[in-house]
């Protein structure tokens, strides 16, 4: 996949700029994009290259965690802001009710203006898509 | 342990401190987080801290379950033994370089690699181990690393490269962590050093085949034995060079020259030993060598 390929897509669901995307090259393995910076590989046999971003598998794509707090600090729509304690919700992996005007869809999650991960909204509901690995329950 | 007796500088303190427990140490991850930004933080929710005196991103935590903290699940600090740090800062890869990470998982050093070239150039990082590639996948997934690509090579045939820095952080008897796990040192033996001798040479013969001339090899482990140190380095010196170690604020003692009644380079001298008792830290050995 080209670099302005995925950038559209990010573009037209976050807003985030193409220029975050310059200087990385992208893959496509299965349904999953990865993105490296932009160095020329060896040839050699790879296990994994850079990040998983993306994937593609269901309708809308979705965006890894990881991609998010990289990219997301970038993005100006779809955009979910939390005050303390529905912070501490989301990051137990939870659902949390939110009053909001958004278009339904996969959402950027910050708090404190610093990006905690992806929230898949609809119908006033915001779902924590945080990794089992990167949830907490006593988290200080 | 009695066979360290007469290369430990005062064994009595030695002995003394292993009985004491390690504190928690973590990286800053500046990949993700400002440093000043990343104090204030701590300060905020009372928990202690206190930079290393030889590394500006290394701090002590006065904290009991450092992983729970929201900056670790969040990436930006990342948790790791103090001299865990030490061959990074070594290796000194610079952005845009190829770097090679020959045993990376489960990636604390890839990771501090990726951070000091700023995720510009490229880490190979290599793990043989199927199981031990989650550990460093995720680690790089919450570091918000991009410049490192994964292959899965025994480490002893990694077949091709021309890389600018190699680090071989190889698998050892792990004596030096005794602090953390007590009785690995009640369990270690010649023998057993001896086993792990043939893998490690194997690992640093390749790694120099592998550097560019003139390129830096890192050797590090973190075990006081011989076997898996001096007399693995001493095997490639013929291809390469020891630069002398010294880092400003780090105490080390140089490497051995004798044992065991049997006398090697002097040149040997040039490598670094950690003891736990001489920066309150565990025991860790590393070599710097430059490719002809």
């Amino acid at each position: 996949m080209n670099s302005s390929e995925v950038a559209g897509l990010w573009q037209s669901r976050f807003g985030i700029p193409e220029k975050a995307f310059a200087g990385y090259r992208f893959f496509r393995k299965a349904q999953s994009v990865w993105m490296i910076s932009g160095s020329e590989l060896p040839d050699l046999s790879y296990e994994a290259l850079g990040m998983r971003i993306m994937n593609l598998k269901d309708r809308p794509w979705k965006p890894t965690t990881c991609a998010l707090q990289i990219l997301g600090k970038h993005a100006t729509k779809n955009l979910v802001h939390l005050n303390d304690s529905q912070a501490m919700i989301f990051l137990e992996g939870k659902s949390l009710p939110i009053e909001s005007n958004l278009e339904p869809g996969y959402v950027v999650v910050l708090y404190r203006e610093e990006v905690l991960g992806c929230g898949l909204y609809s119908h006033g509901i915001v779902i924590s898509q945080l990794p089992k690995e990167r949830r907490t329950t006593s988290c200080s | 342990m009695e066979r360290y007796r007469d290369i430990v500088p005062d064994f009595e303190a030695f002995k003394a401190v292993l009985h004491r427990p390690l504190f928690n140490c973590c990286r800053i991850n500046t990949l993700k987080m400002e440093r000043a930004k990343l104090l204030e933080r701590l300060d905020e929710k009372g928990v202690g801290w206190k930079i290393f005196d030889w590394y500006p991103f290394g701090l002590k935590l006065d904290v009991e379950s450092p992983g729970k903290l929201l900056e670790n699940l969040l990436g930006y600090i990342h948790i790791q033994e103090e001299l865990s740090m030490v061959p990074p800062l070594l290796l000194d890869p610079q952005p845009g370089e190829v770097v090679l990470d020959l045993c990376a998982s489960p990636g604390s050093k890839t990771t501090q690699i990726s951070q000091m070239m700023n995720n510009r150039g490229l880490v190979i990082a290599n793990e043989p181990s199927l199981a031990r590639l989650t550990p460093l996948r995720s680690n790089c997934e919450r570091l918000g690393v991009l410049n490192v690509a994964i292959t899965r090579y025994d480490g002893r045939n990694f077949p091709r490269g021309s890389f600018d820095r190699v680090l071989v952080d190889a698998p050892c008897s792990s004596e030096g962590r005794e602090r953390r796990g007590p009785g690995i040192l009640a369990r270690s033996n010649r023998k057993r050093s001896l086993d792990l001798q043939k893998l490690q040479i194997g690992l640093l013969k390749n790694a120099t085949r592998l550097a560019k001339p003139k390129g830096v090899v890192i050797y590090s482990t973190c075990t006081y034995a011989p076997e898996e140190n001096e007399l693995v380095v001493e095997k490639v010196l013929d291809d390469a060079r020891l630069e002398r170690i010294s880092i400003p604020g780090l105490k080390d003692c140089p490497g051995i020259t004798e044992w065991n009644g049997e006398t090697m380079r002097d040149d040997l001298s040039n490598c670094a030993r950690y003891y736990p008792h001489i920066n309150d830290t565990g025991g860790f050995f590393v070599a710097k060598l430059i490719k002809n």
